[in-house]
């Protein structure tokens, strides 16, 4: 999982320096500079689905567990402290 | 080889699997956020190019002022006719430092530092000598450069 | 684990229990229409990053009717990134408003606004001209043609009140005109007033709904379902929804990045077919409807009080609306909440085009 962590980290890190140069966001912009923008939007919507996706099976995961009602028993357990 | 038991829990798994994409995005966006904020900070030129003129013919033991980027350069003519260039920002907390023609020193008003007329730090606070200049001359033009650095003039 | 530690840290010094108790028992109702909770924190995550992105651009740009164009040509052209943060800040504007205005009809329509909540209400409408008048100034400090004109336009208009209206163009303008003072005052308005004013005014708000809770539409009563915990239910899809609005900004300030005009010239007149931003439309259009004199009176100030009116009835509408407060069916108000809906987007459209 950690190593999971660090690739999706490197990632993200070369998506965000591609970003990174003059840009004037309008005529001045050359198609390479125009590929490297459109690159790092597609990576920016991975990340984004991705979290959204990851989000939503935690919804689902929480409304599992809320429907077999096991908080419930949690906050009637004697605690051992 | 099929495991029994999973090695992770369906917690564990989901926190390590959220946290670790959240980073990832975030540290993106962090990046070209500080990318943004930080501006490039601006150089120091190797070198300025001048007119011998304007410089060569200053009265002995004066100095005459000249840019190096944001900063003064000192360029001082002594009274036995050699001349040195220099940096006319203090070592110290980088005040801009002036020329007292009487002592033939240079002096910082910001913490009373002085430099000797070659740039050496001799009383105050200062730690280390000016930083010093070389002096090129091409034609014309005067051309003052960093230390060691190779001055290419275009042939104008 | 350090997390395990930083808790313990905290613990030792720091009562959290009942903080915790309050978190976990903030229960949000569920019905049919529950989407329609979402879009209060929509716009106040769009504010919130309005806020980043201006704090950011402010770093850089400067407040000078000479250098104003400069600097954020200079922000577009020779600081990293520069075009996409000022081009988020623009698309975030557009977004922030949009989503307040469907966060203001919902709750007009769904009449949200019934007792207890009047002053969740007001203070709401509140928030509206606050964020207006963001728009208004920082459309101003780009300081390029059309919106030194708009400025000029928009200051009259103001001027147009009855009474008060010379005074408030005094006050906006800085003096008699457009001028260097005009765009020192908007700019003080921009980065210092305005967000001082809306962090009180949104913090009474967001306090508000927490001490009421969300508001149950009356036709729904029947229909609830069980209450669904806030933590971590309702926040995560409100996450959700905020990561999905982060993506279609990015997106518009990437594939539709905002231009910059030609710097204002004081002297020259003004630009072909100038439009105020889209927000203002409906209002520009009520007054293009009215012609220039009607019996005694001008007809920009006829428009202008209409438009007070329909304003200043909106906003005491949970005190007028005596049968929602009642808890009773109110379909006069319901009527009266679509005329507006309708025609705020039927002349902002009509603004549009013509």
């Amino acid at each position: 999982m950690r190593i999971f962590c660090i690739i999706s980290s490197i990632i993200f890190l070369t998506a965000a320096s591609c970003y990174a140069g003059p840009a004037g966001g309008g005529p001045d912009l050359s198609p390479y500079d125009r590929h490297i923008m459109y690159q790092a939007l597609v990576l920016f919507w991975i990340g984004v689905i991705g979290l959204i996706t990851i989000i939503i099976i935690k919804l689902r995961e929480v409304k599992r567990i809320q429907e077999m009602g096991l908080h419930k028993d949690e906050s009637d357990a004697p605690s051992l402290d | 080889m099929k495991l029994d038991h999973s090695l992770l829990t369906r917690r564990t798994f989901l926190n390590t699997l959220f946290g670790g994409w959240l980073i990832a995005v975030l540290s993106g966006s962090v990046y070209a956020f500080l990318k943004f904020i930080f501006p490039t900070v601006g150089k120091e030129p190797d070198f300025v190019v001048l007119n011998k003129a304007d410089f060569f013919d200053i009265p002995a033991n004066t100095v005459k002022i000249f840019p190096w980027g944001g900063k003064p350069g000192f360029f001082l003519k002594k009274d036995d006719g050699t001349q040195i260039a220099l940096k006319g920002v203090c070592t110290h907390m980088e005040c801009n430092i002036s020329y007292v023609p009487g002592v033939k020193k240079f002096y910082c008003a910001c913490h009373k530092g002085w430099f000797d007329d070659n740039g050496r730090n001799i009383e105050g606070p200062p730690p280390k000598p000016l930083e010093m200049f070389d002096i090129v001359v091409a034609g014309q033009k005067l051309v003052i450069a960093k230390k060691g650095v190779q001055v290419d003039l275009p042939k104008a | 684990m350090i997390s395990r530690r930083l808790e313990e840290w905290i613990t030792e010094r720091y009562d959290t229990e009942a903080l915790r108790r309050v978190l976990r028992a903030k229960k949000v109702p569920s019905h049919p229409l529950e989407a329609s909770y979402f879009t209060g924190g929509l716009t106040l995550f769009l504010f919130i990053f309005q806020f980043i992105t201006g704090m950011a651009l402010s770093l850089y740009y400067v407040p000078h009717s000479e250098y104003a164009y400069k600097s954020i040509s200079d922000i577009m052209t020779k600081l990293n990134m520069g075009w996409f943060f000022r081009s988020l800040h623009h698309w975030g504007a557009q977004l922030a408003i949009a989503s307040l205005f469907i966060h203001f009809f919902t709750n007009m329509l769904l009449k949200s606004y019934r007792k207890p909540r009047e002053l969740v209400w007001v203070t709401g409408f509140i928030m509206i001209a606050v964020l207006y008048f963001f728009g208004l100034s920082g459309y101003f400090l780009i300081w390029d043609q059309r919106a030194f004109t708009a400025i000029r336009v928009a200051t009259g208009g103001a001027g147009s009140l009855p009474f008060i209206g010379g005074a408030i163009k005094v006050f906006l303008r800085g003096g008699i005109d457009v001028t260097q003072e005009t765009l020192t005052r908007f700019y003080a308005f921009h980065v210092s007033i305005l967000p001082m004013i809306s962090l009180l005014i949104v913090g009474l708000h967001v306090l508000l709904v927490q001490v009421h809770g969300m508001s149950v539409p009356l036709s729904l009563k029947d229909r609830e379902g069980k209450p669904q915990p806030f933590f971590p239910n309702v926040f995560y899809k409100d996450l959700i929804i905020w990561l999905s609005a982060t993506g279609i900004l990015v997106t518009l300030a990437v594939i539709v990045p905002v231009e910059l005009g030609v710097k204002a010239d004081p002297m020259a007149p003004a630009p072909e077919n100038i439009k105020p931003e889209w927000y203002f439309l409906f209002l520009f259009q009520t007054l293009k409807f009215f012609p220039g004199q009607i019996g005694l009176f001008n007809g920009e100030t006829i428009a202008i009080t209409i438009i007070s009116l329909a304003i200043l009835f909106a906003i005491f509408i949970p005190f007028l609306d005596r049968r929602s407060s009642a808890g009773k069916p109110s379909p006069a108000y319901t009527y009266i909440g679509v005329f507006y809906l309708l025609y705020f987007v039927v002349m902002t459209i009509i603004g549009f085009f013509y």
